[in-house]
């Protein structure tokens, strides 16, 4: 009900962004322009779009799945259903499932190993929803991935290696927009690397989209724009990435933003 | 004889070695076959330039540059007729549709556009200021064909060698930087 009502909304704020664009001399600075956003939604709304998908997230956190369990009997790193500052040291190397996952990989796991779903039953966006829910206890935390288990360094090897590899028909890679041209704008997008924080925002609302996006929507997001094809979610070549960019942004000291963020 | 039979076999296991996957290399492929079929093919799909400023990350050893640039002129195609400067308004249209030039997702071009990006020189009134000669026309043409001619690895893709368009469509996109009536240089200083 109140996606309906949040959606009704959000036609109207686009309009006037739109208005505000097509009036606009110099281009518009994004970051302002996002915070402009957050405040019309506060003013109208009283609520951020976030704080729905939070809030939805909750309620399939603690649904009860096939098994009678919850993804309270989930152990995100922290003993299972600690969930405070879980987020900021994903991805992770765990032992059950014995691999490397990040917090959405997570999710998807313990929806099948622990509550008892099939693959086929998990539905997307209910996994972007408890990622929020989850992320939002590790909202404005200190960045923490240090890859020390011999898989987290294997993968962290395997994302740099992702980081630099140039494919498709538009002979792109990560790092020469990210690396190269920190600082400076795709269109109006600003680029960061890795080091400067990188990642930090992720899960997002991005109300130029009007969905949430976590970090492999965003990464997703990322390779269809250089013309190469989505990895399937949960797939290795995110979780390796994942892993790359949160460490580099670990090392220089980085935090993350309010989660989930309001971002274009 | 004998001496030609033990070298007959060095080289085979010579080749054998060279043509054997690494096991990091195995491991990434992995990795991307992961991510499914389509992912994997345009991954690994990489060509032999890809693949070079992919192992030097971007900034390829001095003593690689000679042939790679050479390879690389060796794919530009030219226009029929070899007409350099088409018409700018067709350049115009392909230079801002972002599924085929997208240059301003990096590039400034007509000064009335303001979401252009930051990434690549500032190309307002760049005809205006380096006029039409044949000398601008070949350089602009062939950076716009295949920038990895001038520039290895740079974040520039090669737009006509990958298909993004033809021959005579890289003419036009010269035409839009370079006409006087173009946009680009009408309203410039």
């Amino acid at each position: 009900m109140k996606r309906i009502y949040h959606l009704l909304g959000l036609s109207l704020v686009a309009l006037g962004a739109l208005f505000a664009y097509t009036q606009g001399q110099k281009p518009l600075d994004p970051f302002e322009e996002a915070m402009r956003q957050r405040q019309m939604y506060l003013e109208t709304f009283g609520v951020l779009p976030g704080e729905l998908y939070v809030e939805e997230g909750k309620e399939l956190f603690y649904r009860k799945g096939p098994s009678g369990k919850t993804l309270e009997a989930c152990d995100f790193g922290k003993g299972p259903g600690v969930l405070e500052g879980a987020y900021a040291q994903l991805p992770k190397y765990f032992p059950d499932s014995k691999r490397v996952e990040d917090l959405e990989t997570r999710i998807y796991t313990c929806m099948q190993t622990v509550q008892g779903y099939k693959p086929q039953e998990i539905k997307r966006d209910e996994v972007r929803a408890i990622t929020a829910y989850v992320a939002s206890f590790s909202s404005k935390a200190r960045m923490q991935v240090v890859p020390k288990h011999p898989a987290e360094l294997a993968m962290y090897n395997l994302g740099r290696e992702l980081w630099y590899w140039r494919a498709g028909n538009r002979d792109m890679n990560c790092a020469s927009c990210h690396d190269r041209y920190a600082g400076r704008r795709v269109r109006l997008s600003p680029l960061r690397s890795p080091s400067q924080g990188l990642g930090s925002e992720w899960p997002a609302y991005r109300f130029e989209a009007d969905k949430l996006y976590t970090m492999q929507d965003r990464i997703a997001f990322c390779y269809e724009s250089i013309g190469i094809p989505k990895p399937a979610y949960y797939s290795e070549s995110y979780i390796a990435l994942t892993v790359y960019i949160l460490a580099e942004a670990t090392k220089a000291g980085h935090s993350f933003e309010e989660l989930p963020f309001f971002t274009r | 004889m004998k001496r030609k039979g033990i070298l007959v076999v060095g080289l085979l296991l010579l080749g054998l070695g060279l043509s054997q996957v690494g096991p990091f290399r195995a491991r990434l492929e992995a990795a991307v076959r992961d991510g499914g079929t389509e992912f994997a093919r345009v991954m690994l799909a990489q060509d032999k330039a890809q693949a070079l400023c992919t192992q030097y990350r971007d900034k390829l050893p001095a003593d690689l540059i000679p042939t790679f640039l050479a390879e690389q002129r060796a794919l530009i195609q030219y226009p029929e007729g070899g007409k350099l400067m088409g018409d700018w308004r067709k350049g115009q249209e392909i230079f801002t549709d972002p599924r085929r030039g997208n240059c301003y997702a990096c590039h400034s071009g007509d000064p009335d556009e303001v979401a252009y990006g930051t990434i690549g020189p500032d190309l307002r009134g760049y005809g205006a200021s380096r006029g039409q000669g044949e000398a601008v026309q070949r350089y602009v043409y062939e950076v716009v064909y295949n920038a990895w001619a001038y520039f290895p690895c740079s974040l520039m893709y090669r737009g006509g060698v990958q298909g993004h368009f033809t021959p005579e469509e890289a003419a036009h996109i010269v035409a839009f930087l370079l006409d006087p009536e173009s946009p680009v240089n009408r309203r410039s200083k």
